[in-house]
């Protein structure tokens, strides 16, 4: 079966879409089933998990960012519900 | 013992290529200098704005990154077009005490432009026929220095471009050769990584200065990187942080032990892997890597990028399927079957080098093809 998504590590609680994810796509994904809840374009991240805000964003087995906002399993993880925790003039 | 056919040039440096080189001092020598270029053939030139009135730290990497690029192993001759006397002489002068190259001058104060092209373009057509008679030899590569680069990256770099490269990478420093990283806003959030990799600790401990002294800058200037550093092509390629970017950028330098910390379009002392503290956008960085003695660029792309240099071949690699196609006038190396078809990181990392050994003998990228000669002798960027 074509490979949709990539976990760069273990670790991570995102994955990398290496296709065009639709609403309603099924991923099996390390032995189980993770509904894609919206349209995520190649190369984008998708949640694996139930994130809280505030909860770090592991990718590559690092943290990348903080979650800004809740982010349900099988939503789009980017630029508008996660954040840079360095070089922040927010922070 | 792996050999590529190079060049030995007349400072005895190996060099894949053996350009003559036409270098404009100042903004207002530009013209004189391109029309040189366009007359007389094959040169290469470098251009810019810059070579009046600078001051302090601007002035001393002008002449760095001038003087370091003419010092460049691929360039066998130089013809400086320069304006006024002291200091085109000054100039010339360094050059003649740090190589034996052959160096030649005009002034354009010296009756104008035009007269500066007729003086200038008969100069160097004697620089061409020079340089043109070295012959290319067999070299062992661990006397060539690569320099490595990122831009334009997506979510592919770091997955493909990147570890792709840096398997290659470690098989060059594992041959004893030599490579140069940098772009230091794109450790921020990675340093922790690369700083275990230091030789020593004085050398971890100079990576994690630099990472904060960048943040430092960009905390000091009230702005957010994001737009800045990721960029908003990087932001449509799927990469949200800072972060997220520099754990991607810093895999294609590789596994080996960091062996230095270089200031800006600075040579290193020795053999092996280093870090140059840099900005990191694409023409100032590999302005500064040529400067510091890299005689070929390896470039990973996402979402492809053009970019060139006048000295050194620019090899374009991409992970990105999309690119392969959508670019595929800039790319050089296509490792997207890492994507696509689930290739190994290593597969990707042994096509590399492969590609590199033919560029090495002589096989052009498509940087050269195309003219991409972008130059930038002044950094501003973060």
């Amino acid at each position: 079966m074509e490979q949709k998504v990539i976990q760069l590590s273990k670790k991570d609680n995102v994955a990398v879409a290496v296709t065009n994810l639709h609403k309603g796509d099924i991923l099996q994904f390390d032995g189980r089933k993770l509904q894609v809840e919206e349209n995520i374009d190649f190369g984008h991240k998708i949640s694996l998990t139930d994130l809280k805000a505030g909860q770090d964003i592991i990718k590559y087995g690092e943290v990348i960012g903080t979650a800004t906002h809740d982010i349900p399993a099988g939503h789009h993880v980017h630029i508008h519900n996660i954040k840079s925790l360095r070089a922040s003039k927010n922070d | 013992m792996i050999e590529v056919n190079g060049y030995w040039n007349p400072d005895k440096k190996a060099a894949p290529r053996n350009h003559t080189l036409i270098l404009s001092l100042n903004s207002f020598c530009n013209n004189a200098a391109r029309s040189i270029h366009n007359i007389v053939s094959p040169t290469v030139l470098i251009s810019h704005p810059h070579g009046r009135n600078e001051i302090g730290i601007n002035k001393e990497r002008l002449w760095k990154s001038l003087l370091g690029n003419a010092l460049n192993p691929n360039v066998f001759s130089i013809l400086v077009v320069g304006y006024e006397e002291k200091t085109t002489g000054a100039f010339v002068e360094e050059l003649r005490k740090m190589s034996r190259k052959k160096v030649e001058s005009v002034l354009v104060l010296n009756g104008g432009t035009l007269n500066a092209i007729h003086e200038g373009s008969s100069k160097a057509a004697a620089l061409v026929q020079e340089s043109s008679e070295y012959q290319r030899e067999p070299i062992p590569i661990s006397e060539f220095s690569l320099g490595l680069k990122c831009g334009s990256s997506d979510a592919t770099s770091g997955i493909a471009s990147n570890p792709a490269l840096g398997k290659a990478v470690d098989r060059m420093i594992s041959l004893n050769g030599t490579a140069i990283f940098s772009e230091t806003t794109e450790i921020i959030g990675a340093e922790h990584i690369l700083a275990k990799r230091g030789i020593n600790s004085s050398v971890s401990r100079a990576i994690m200065e630099a990472a904060k002294r960048n943040e430092d800058l960009a905390i000091s200037l009230g702005v957010d990187l994001i737009g800045t550093n990721p960029v908003p092509d990087n932001i449509k390629g799927g990469i949200s942080t800072i972060e997220e970017k520099s754990i991607a950028s810093i895999m294609k330098s590789g596994s080996s032990p960091i062996r230095g910390v270089l200031d800006y379009a600075t040579p290193p002392p020795d053999k092996g892997l280093y870090f140059m503290d840099s900005p990191s956008a694409a023409t100032e960085v590999i302005t500064a890597l040529t400067a510091a003695g890299s005689s070929v660029i390896l470039f990973t792309t996402g979402s492809g990028n053009p970019v060139g240099s006048p000295v050194a071949p620019v090899m374009k690699i991409t992970g990105n399927p999309n690119s392969v196609v959508t670019m595929k006038d800039h790319i050089d190396v296509d490792v997207s079957e890492i994507i696509s078809k689930g290739k190994s990181i290593d597969f990707g990392g042994e096509k590399i080098f492969n590609a590199l050994l033919k560029v090495l003998s002589g096989k052009l990228t498509k940087s050269e093809i195309l003219h991409h000669d972008e130059f930038s002798p002044i950094p501003v960027g973060l």
